[in-house]
This record gives structure tokens, C-alpha cells and sequence, in this order.
């Protein structure tokens, strides 16, 4: 039965419904309103319920070609993995030690990440870019961007 | 203050040196970023949107607009380069264009493709001039309701007409409405789904899902993509030059597909992608030699890509006299223009005349740039497309970041703005479609505020939504436009058996 990716797909979707409209139904709602702040969210949540069943019994129409996308071999998984455990590690460390020094090493590690071997090119690359920007922002578009442990 | 009065106040603002300062960076950003495959102009609006702030509002939507236009000019590029559509309204023009450029002829594709964009862009701004006007003074009278209906439809418009699964699509469009409803509830001031957390309570930015749903996931892509050697063949472009016999061959399918691209542009749903294949399809019917297309025909190149130009300047009407996209891209741009404190819509166009005018006049002074960076420049533009992968992919997402950080001011953003990469990653995968979801999400607020707005009016009676004839009328085609592919999959389905 639950062969299909749609009706796999579909049981998470009636979850997140579900949570979703068990949420909605504690919203307060007061008198004298005719609409109040519940009523869309209630509304929302049906709408997903009755999608995803829908979901669930339509026949899996999708190309081949849009299967062959979730084959994603393990290595490639990793690369992923390995990116947004990187710019998780950016977003901690942004306030502590500032935008250029976290973002130079940043665009550095990344790239030398996913296989970029020219170190030069990309030091250069990495700490110019940085730089610039954070110049253009801070001076140019007056937005303060975190100056961090860099005596700026 | 008359049409006529306002064109010669957008004419001086578009012409001022500031103006065709910013027009020229927009596009060029805009081509650059179209040009490089996987990033779409969603990306590319969204990404220049934390450079606008604190520039002059109409200078700032210029430039927006130049990027938008630019990158599905520049898109093409890449489609007939490396066959690798850098925006889905380019696809149809590697059909065409990339056989060309596999001839040796690949810089008589991109001359072609040009010289239509450029008619295609130019004549659709013409006819938005006309139109835009004309449907902001029809608009300034529609209730709540009416407004309500017509945002309903966009939503209905764009799952139906969306690739794929139609079921899959408006689950997308639910979705993204669930999202704008976190946050306190501008009418009430309930909060709801905050779970306490303050960072919530102002609901999510557009750019977080913007940037997420969009440009990392499109990184994620990328990166999946990162070892392609399909680049490598990009640098050998060619002569430029056109045949007599190539002029006479573009000439009928450009001025067809200007008109067609622009009506589908201003149309709800469709856009630069769905008028490009329409445009192929149909120039492939009536052509007197069909087998030609597909291997490098002058005409199947010249009809999407006049259609996905025209689309663009078309998706301006709703935009700027409705105040409503039809379209995730233009939904992005919405949230530009009210990032920027400028609501578009009916009064637009008499409150803030320098704003209307000044971005439609300033789409001749872009196009004339994008003509000059696509037709004699282009050799020396194409090395974007060489750009080493992971280079490009650690900018693209310090980019992205940056975006978000500068309009909050706080790391739970950022985090959030991961989540929503992934989110957008694993819809990529699945086959959900993104631009419903981004639509229901800028949609959402305005969609729910026009509806209890309405329902205040007829004190909690839905049949105002059935006695304002505006209303009713324009409802009546949404409901059309969800049962159209439903009819036309059970005739399939009657055919097969």
C-alpha cells in the first residue's frame, strides 16, 4: 500500500495537518468578531487534510526523469551534509567573530569543500569578496554588519 | 494628474543620469545571473533586494525590474551555450538554439536570441503602457471581495498552469499560506503558532523563503551539478552576423509572439515559462516546414525567446495597476517594492507617478542596454558561465545569508533561512512546485485581511462573495481554472482506454 512516493509523501503532509490544525483549534477566538484570527488557520489545515488524501490516491504521474533526481548517490549526500553543516558553523560563529573573518573562511573552506584547488586564486578570492562587501554595506548602504574580533 | 502628465514625469525620472545609472547595473546583474544555470531570477530579485535598502524607492524598483527582465534575457545564454536553461522560461529556447550552437553557429543563436528578446521586451512595454493604466482605473472601484476573488485566482492560476501534479502544486500553495500565518495576526493581534518565541512574532520574512526556497535550494542543485564539462565548449561562440534569409525568418514569428507573450504574460499563472513553450508550439503548427524545428530553426528560436521577453513586461500590468502578482517571480518582486514602502496598485499610478511611469519608461532605456551586453558583448560575457562551481556556490550562499542578516539583524533568521533551504531541497525533489508556494506566501496576509475585511462588511455572511458581480465573476474562473486540468486528464484518460 504504501509503495508509492505518494502515498508515503501524503502520510507526512496529514501529520503536519494534523499538528497544525490541533494548534489552530487552541487559537482564542472572541465575540463580536465575524472572523477571527482562527478561522483561516482552521480553514488551512482542512484544506491540507483533504490535499493530502487526494495525494494519496492519485496515481504517481512523474516523469522519469523527475525520479531519477532523488537518486542521489551517497557521496553527493555527504557534500550536502558537509555545506549546510558549513553554513551552520557560519551562522554560529557570525556575531562571535565577525562578517569578514567568518565569511573569508567561510567561501574558502567551502570551496576547497566541493573541490575548488586553486588555494591562491581562492584566498584571494575569499578575503577580497569579503572585504568588499562588508565595505559596501557598511559604508555605502550605512547597514552595520557584525565587525567581530577585527579591530575595524 | 492625467496618463499624459505622469508618462513625461516617468519619462524625466527614467532619464536622469541616476536612473540609467541603476538600470544598466540591474540588468547586468540580472543577465549575469540568469546566465549562470540553476539560478533563476527569483534568486537574482531576491538576492539584490538587501542592496536596495536605503536607496531612493523608484531608483531602487529600476533597478528590481532591470534584474528581472535582465535575467530571462540572459537566460538564454546559457540555454543555447550549454543547453543548461539558466531560468524555466528559457527552456523551450534550447530546443532550437542548442542544435544551432552544436552546428558552430552559436553566435547566430545568440544574435537571434537578442534581437527577439529585444523586440519581444520592447513592443510588450509599449502595450503595457496602454494597459496598465487603463486596468488601475477599473481596479480602483473592486471591493475587499473583488480583490479577494482576484488573489484566489492567482493562487488557483498558478498550481493549475505549474508543472506536474496539480494536487501537488496547490498543497505547495497551502503550505506557504500555513507559513504567513505564524506571527501575531495584523487584525486581531492574537499570536499564533509563535510558541513564545519572540523571534516569531513579526511572522517570518519574505526573504528568508525567498532565499531559501529558492536560491539554496538551487544551490543544493548546484552542487549536485558541480563536476558538469559541459562549460567547457562555451567560449567557442562564432560569427554574429545574420543572413538576409534570417532576418525574413524572424520577422513573423516576433511580432506574433510579442502580442501572445504579452497576454500571457499579464495573464494570472502563466508567465515567462508558459508563454515560451505556447509560443513554440504554436510556431510549430502553422509552420510550413515543422520537422525543421527542434534542429536549429531560425523561427523555433525566435518565437519563445520574443514571448518569454514580452511575458516579462506583461507580468508588470497586474503587478503594478492590481498590486497583485501573478507569478512567483513577480510575487518576489511585490515584496521588494514593499520592502521599499511602496504599495503598488490602483492609487500607484496617481499617488506616485514618478514610481509607475518611471519603471515602465525605464524598461526601453534596459532593454536598449540588454541589446548592447547580449549582441556585441556577449563573447566576453559568456566567461561568466566558466566561473569555477564551488567559487560560485560558497558566493551564492554568503549572498544569501548576508540578505537575510541585513534586514534582521539576528542569527535566528539565518537558521531559519537553512530550514527553508532544505525545505525547498527536498520539494525539488519530490516534484512540488516553489513558485505557488512563494505566491501564497506574500498572497497570504493580503488574501486573509480582504477576506474577513468582507465578511465584516456582510456581518459573517459569505454571500457577498456572490453579490458582487466583479466578485462572483472572476471566482467563477478560478474555480474553471482547478477543473480545467481535472476535465482534460479524464478525456486523457478516456482516450487511452
Amino acid at each position: 500500500m504504501l509503495k508509492s512516493i505518494n502515498s508515503r509523501v501524503s502520510l507526512v503532509l496529514l501529520v503536519i495537518a494534523i499538528v497544525y490544525l490541533i494548534f489552530s483549534y487552541q487559537l482564542p477566538s472572541y465575540a463580536y468578531t465575524e472572523v477571527d484570527a482562527d478561522v483561516i488557520p482552521k480553514v488551512l489545515g482542512w484544506l491540507l487534510v483533504f490535499l493530502a488524501i487526494l495525494l494519496f490516491f492519485s496515481k504517481d504521474n512523474e516523469t522519469e526523469a523527475q525520479r531519477q533526481k532523488r537518486n542521489i548517490p551517497k557521496k553527493e549526500i555527504g557534500m550536502l551534509l558537509g555545506v549546510g553543516a558549513l553554513i551552520f558553523i557560519y551562522i554560529f560563529l557570525l556575531e562571535i567573530l565577525g562578517f569578514i573573518l567568518v565569511s573569508a573562511l567561510f567561501i574558502f573552506f567551502c570551496s576547497l569543500f566541493l573541490g575548488y584547488r586553486s588555494h591562491i586564486v581562492n584566498g584571494i578570492v575569499s578575503i577580497a569578496f569579503s572585504a568588499f562587501i562588508y565595505f559596501v554595506f557598511t559604508s555605502l548602504l550605512q547597514i552595520s554588519l557584525p565587525s567581530g574580533i577585527l579591530p575595524l | 494628474m492625467g496618463a499624459m502628465e505622469g508618462m513625461l514625469t516617468g519619462l524625466q525620472t527614467a532619464f536622469s543620469l541616476q536612473s540609467i545609472f541603476f538600470v544598466m547595473i540591474g540588468v547586468f546583474i540580472g543577465t549575469f545571473i540568469g546566465m549562470l544555470p540553476g539560478l533563476g531570477p527569483i534568486s537574482a530579485i531576491a538576492v539584490m533586494i538587501p542592496i536596495t535598502f536605503g536607496m531612493d524607492p523608484t531608483v531602487a524598483l529600476i533597478m528590481m525590474a532591470g534584474v528581472y527582465y535582465g535575467a530571462i534575457f540572459g537566460g538564454s545564454t546559457s540555454s543555447i551555450l550549454l543547453n543548461a536553461p539558466g531560468v524555466s522560461g528559457t527552456v523551450a529556447t534550447s530546443f532550437d538554439g542548442y542544435p544551432m550552437a552544436q552546428r558552430g553557429e552559436a553566435g547566430k543563436a545568440l544574435a537571434i536570441a537578442a534581437i527577439a528578446s529585444f523586440v519581444g521586451g520592447t513592443v510588450s512595454v509599449v502595450l503595457l503602457m496602454l494597459l496598465a493604466p487603463m486596468l488601475a482605473s477599473v481596479a480602483i472601484s473592486f471591493s475587499p471581495a473583488a480583490y479577494f476573488a482576484l488573489m484566489l485566482l492567482g493562487l488557483t492560476a498558478i498550481s493549475s498552469l505549474s508543472e506536474g501534479s496539480t494536487i501537488k502544486a496547490l498543497i505547495s500553495a497551502v503550505a506557504g499560506f500555513m507559513v504567513v500565518t505564524v506571527g501575531i495576526d495584523a487584525q486581531s493581534g492574537t499570536q499564533r503558532f509563535t510558541f513564545g518565541n519572540t523571534n516569531l512574532l513579526d511572522g517570518l520574512d519574505f526573504l528568508v523563503i525567498a532565499l531559501g526556497l529558492f536560491a539554496l535550494a538551487e544551490v543544493c542543485t548546484l552542487i549536485l551539478n558541480r563536476k558538469d564539462k559541459s562549460i567547457q565548449n562555451a567560449h567557442k561562440i562564432g560569427s554574429l552576423k545574420l543572413s538576409k534569409q534570417d532576418w525574413k525568418d524572424m520577422t513573423g514569428p516576433m511580432s506574433r509572439h510579442s502580442i501572445i507573450g504579452f497576454i500571457l504574460g499579464v495573464l494570472p499563472g502563466a508567465g515567462a515559462t508558459i508563454a515560451s513553450f505556447i509560443s513554440y508550439i504554436t510556431e510549430k503548427r502553422i509552420s510550413k516546414n515543422p520537422e525543421e524545428f527542434g534542429k536549429g530553426s531560425v523561427k523555433g528560436l525566435a518565437a519563445p525567446e520574443t514571448s518569454n521577453n514580452a511575458a516579462t513586461s506583461g507580468a508588470f500590468v497586474p503587478l503594478l495597476s492590481l498590486g497583485i502578482p501573478g507569478s512567483g517571480t513577480t510575487a518576489v518582486l511585490l515584496g521588494a517594492f514593499l520592502v521599499l514602502g511602496v504599495q503598488p496598485g490602483p492609487l500607484l499610478m496617481t499617488d506616485q507617478p514618478d514610481i509607475f511611469w518611471g519603471v515602465i519608461v525605464s524598461m526601453y532605456i534596459g532593454n536598449i542596454f540588454l541589446l548592447i551586453l547580449n549582441l556585441p558583448l556577449i563573447p566576453y560575457i559568456a566567461k561568466i558561465l566558466m566561473v569555477p562551481r564551488p567559487l560560485l556556490i560558497s558566493l551564492v550562499v554568503m549572498f544569501s545569508m548576508i540578505g537575510v542578516y541585513a534586514i534582521s539583524f539576528n542569527t535566528f533568521d539565518l537558521y531559519m533561512l537553512l530550514l527553508f533551504g532544505v525545505i525547498g531541497f527536498l520539494m525539488r525533489l519530490f516534484s512540488f512546485p516553489a513558485p505557488p508556494f512563494i505566491l501564497a506566501f506574500i498572497l497570504g496576509g493580503m488574501l486573509e485581511q480582504s477576506f474577513r475585511q468582507s465578511m465584516t462588511i456582510s456581518n459573517g455572511s459569505l454571500s457577498i462573495f456572490f453579490q458582487d458581480p466583479i466578485a462572483l465573476s472572476i471566482l467563477a474562473v478560478a474555480a474553471l481554472s482547478l477543473f480545467i486540468p481535472l476535465i482534460s486528464k479524464v478525456r486523457k484518460g478516456k482516450k487511452n482506454n
